[in-house]
Parts: structure tokens; C-alpha cells; sequence
């Protein structure tokens, strides 16, 4: 891992989409065991997986992960705390008008 | 009329479906797509691990054991109960409104999904990776009778977000806990409120999914109850320093309440509720669950904290008029007094009080 710069990682992956009436829910679980740290991105490579309704999909892909820089890493951990209020949903949008 | 990806019966079905959908059809099909976009976050996830309920056993198996029962396993289907809506009569601005609090709802249970499962798949703690994966299976169910509900308006939620670029944010473990044990909390009061208000006024009752939010908001419940329980394992969390965290918490959910439910008026107007008195009667209740953990809670019956309210909505309604007209200077001046505003809700002195040695409390409201 670079101070500066950013690598990247292919992982094989599982991907789950549930669109079923039970259970909505859709993950993503890195084959080969790699876990994502703050301020790295994931792309699951391909075509949009859709799940018809009433559905669990379950699919092999890889998935790209570009890794932070240890500065970002470093500023993601010190800054990312900011945004914490977003795990307080409370039944609608911020939009003011609609 | 076209047929949606949803309603096809095999992958390979939807994904032409939605194909031809990508290829300029879609003004024509009826279903409204709306691409869910949860968050992705990471914690420290040895912080989990290190946890130690030993301390806390006798309120947290029956907890859990309670959880593992599944009482509320078939409830989520739809029965006799639930009646026809009549979407296409539906008042333009109530339905918008409307449908804006399904798809806000859909997507919160979504995001608690998501993060409760990452915390579930991340950890090794196995009490606490069982909590996580419990409270996933909650959400999912939620977020699966929102959607179908949403079916039924036409709206239908895609969930190929996992094929586009995310980036994962970081938040420290207690903020998570702060976070969403009020979340949880305030959830179960809001719904719990409206529940009981349209038993006694079922002419406002305009859908029926208000008809489950009884054994749902249990689920919040719960859910908060957990979190507490967390909270209470590592007695730090709510003494010191922390406590002004919580007040910044208590405040910062409050008052986000408060402004989304004014910028919702023929929501409210159909429920036959005043945001007023609806805002006051969900922090009476929150306030009171809260104090099972917490050893201070807001005061809101002081008058500086009634004016703090209606000062920082009206600044909020002013910043969004002034964006909405570009005006950049409104925007700033705007953001100021809301800001302002903000600062005056939390130099209210809060109020203290004892935290009860057992944690636990039942549903009551």
C-alpha cells in the first residue's frame, strides 16, 4: 500500500440479490476472504444484476477493489465520523420540496 | 403495457427486460424505477470483537433468545387486512409525499441490512455477530414489504447499485451505537404514535401498511434494546466526554425530525397530524425509552428549545427556497442561522437524571 497511491485488487466474489417479498437485501462476499478498509472502493465488474421479483440471484463475479492510499485511509478514518448522521433515516428524504 | 424486470420470472428475463428498457423505451413503461443508494461503511471491527456481554448475561440471552423465536416470523404478508388503494385518486401531492416516505423507509432498512450484515460477516464475536445477524434478517423483511408496497404504486426498486462504484466511509463503533440505538428508538415512537392515533381515527388511515406498524415498530424495538444493551457492556460509552456526544446526538436527531416532517405537510394533513404535536408527543416517548441508558435527556419543554425548533426549520425552509433560486448570499446567511440555530438548541441545559440498573424495558406505548 502506497502513501500516495491507490492500487488495485481483482477478487473473485459471490454476489446474493434477494427480491423476494420475505427479504430485500443484496451482498457482496469477496471469495478469497479480502476485506475492504475505510476510504477504498468496490466495483463488482459486469452487467447489472437484476433480480425479478420473488427472486434470490446468486452470482460469480469480480470485483475491483481500489484501494485507499494510506492518506486517504488516514483521512478517511479521521473525517468519516462527520457523516454519521446518515445512519439516522427517519421516514423521508432531505429534500425540502417535493 | 411493457413489462418491468421485476415481474420477470428468471434473471436472464429481467436483465433482457431491463435491456431494452436502457435502450429509450422507458417513457413508455408504467413501473417508475427508483435505484436504491445505500451507504457503505467499515468500523472497527476489533472493537466489536472485543465486546464482553458476561457481565450483562441475564438481560442479554432473553434478548436474543427472544430474537431467535422470531415473533414477528409471517407477520410481514399481506392479508385480509389489507385493502385496496386507490393510487390513481390519490391527491398529486399526498401520493408524492407519500411515496417519498416508502421509498426513505425502504431504504433506511436497506442500509441497516447492509451495515448489520457487514458487522455480522466482519467480526468473529460470536454474540455479537448472532445480534448482527438477527437485526439483518429484521430489516430485510422490512425493506421487502416497503417494496412491495411500492409495487403496488408503481415504483419499483432496482438494486444494481452493487455494479457501480462504492466507497467506503468510516465511523467509530459508539457513534454507530449512538446513532442508531436512537434511530431505533425514535423509529418505534414514531410509528407506535401514528399507530395508535389512526386506531382512533381510522378515516385518516389512507393505506394499510399503517395497519402493521404495531408488531413492526417491535421489531425497532428490539432492536434499540440491543444497542443499549451494547452501550451498557462498556459502561465508558455513556460517562464523561461521551456525554456530551450523546446530547449532540439526542439533539442532532431531534431536530432532523422535526424539519423533515414540516417539509412533509399533506402527509401530515392526511393523518389528521399536526407535526407539532406529533414532533412533541415522539420525543416525550424517546425521551422516557432513553433514559435507560442515557443519563441526561433534552428538555423539551423549555421554551428556548420550542424556539430553537421553529428557528432552525425556518432557516432550513429559507436555504432550500435559496438554493432552489440560486440565490448564493441567501444560501450563506441561511446557513448561518441555521447554524445558529443549532448551537442555541444545544446550549439548552440538559437534564439529568439516575440510569436504573436493569436496562430492559417492554413495548408499552
Amino acid at each position: 500500500m502506497g502513501i500516495f497511491t491507490r492500487e488495485q485488487e481483482k477478487v473473485p466474489c459471490t454476489v446474493e440479490i434477494s427480491h423476494k417479498f420475505e427479504s430485500l437485501h443484496a451482498h457482496v462476499r469477496f471469495n478469497n476472504g479480502a476485506v475492504v478498509h475505510p476510504g477504498d472502493e468496490v466495483l463488482v465488474e459486469g452487467p447489472e444484476i437484476m433480480a425479478p421479483f420473488g427472486e434470490v440471484v446468486q452470482e460469480e463475479r469480480n470485483a475491483i477493489i481500489l484501494r485507499a492510499s494510506i492518506i486517504e485511509r488516514l483521512w478517511t478514518r479521521a473525517t468519516g465520523d462527520f457523516e454519521v448522521m446518515e445512519l439516522c433515516e427517519f421516514s423521508f428524504s432531505e429534500e425540502a420540496t417535493l | 403495457m411493457n413489462k418491468h424486470s421485476a415481474d420477470a420470472t428468471t434473471a436472464e428475463e429481467a436483465l433482457a427486460i431491463q435491456e431494452t428498457l436502457d435502450s429509450g423505451m422507458a417513457t413508455e413503461v408504467a413501473m417508475k424505477n427508483t435505484l436504491l443508494t445505500p451507504r457503505f461503511y467499515t468500523t472497527d471491527f476489533d472493537e466489536l470483537d472485543a465486546i464482553d456481554v458476561s457481565h450483562i448475561r441475564s438481560e442479554w440471552d432473553p434478548l436474543i433468545e427472544r430474537m431467535l423465536s422470531d415473533p414477528n416470523k409471517g407477520h410481514f404478508k399481506k392479508n385480509d387486512d389489507w385493502d385496496q388503494v386507490d393510487w390513481d385518486n390519490m391527491e398529486p401531492q399526498l401520493k408524492k409525499e407519500f411515496i417519498d416516505f416508502l421509498i426513505s423507509s425502504c431504504t433506511a432498512e436497506f442500509s441497516g441490512c447492509v451495515l448489520y450484515k457487514e458487522m455480522k460477516r466482519r467480526g468473529s464475536n460470536k454474540e455479537i455477530t448472532q445480534l448482527f445477524q438477527l437485526m439483518a434478517r429484521d430489516e430485510a423483511r422490512h425493506a421487502g414489504f416497503i417494496n412491495d408496497a411500492l409495487r403496488e404504486a408503481g415504483v419499483a426498486v432496482n438494486l444494481g447499485f452493487l455494479t457501480q462504484k462504492k466507497k467506503y466511509t468510516y465511523f467509530r463503533p459508539k457513534f454507530i451505537y449512538y446513532a442508531t440505538y436512537l434511530s431505533e428508538k425514535i423509529g418505534y415512537a414514531r410509528y407506535i404514535t401514528i399507530f395508535r392515533h389512526l386506531q382512533e381515527n381510522p378515516q385518516h388511515r389512507f393505506h394499510p401498511i399503517f395497519k402493521w406498524f404495531e408488531e413492526w415498530c417491535n421489531d425497532e424495538f428490539a432492536h434499540g434494546e440491543a444497542f443499549a444493551l451494547l452501550m451498557k457492556a462498556d459502561p465508558k460509552l455513556t460517562k464523561g466526554i461521551n456525554v456530551w456526544w450523546i446530547k449532540f446526538f439526542l439533539t442532532a436527531v431531534y431536530a432532523t425530525m422535526y424539519i423533515r416532517d414540516h417539509q412533509r405537510p399533506a402527509f401530515h394533513a392526511a393523518l389528521g397530524v399536526d407535526p407539532d404535536w406529533y414532533a412533541h408527543e415522539v420525543f416525550t416517548k424517546t425521551s422516557k425509552l432513553t433514559k435507560q441508558i442515557f443519563p441526561i435527556t433534552l428538555d423539551i419543554e423549555n421554551p428556548r428549545w420550542k424556539r430553537g425548533l421553529a428557528n432552525i426549520q425556518k432557516a432550513n425552509k429559507d436555504l432550500a427556497d435559496a438554493k432552489a433560486k440560486g440565490k448564493k448570499f441567501a444560501q450563506l446567511t441561511s446557513s448561518i442561522r441555521a447554524g445558529i440555530a443549532f448551537l442555541m438548541l444545544l446550549s439548552v441545559p440538559s437534564k439529568k437524571h439516575a440510569v436504573p440498573s436493569v436496562t430492559s424495558l417492554e413495548p408499552a406505548y
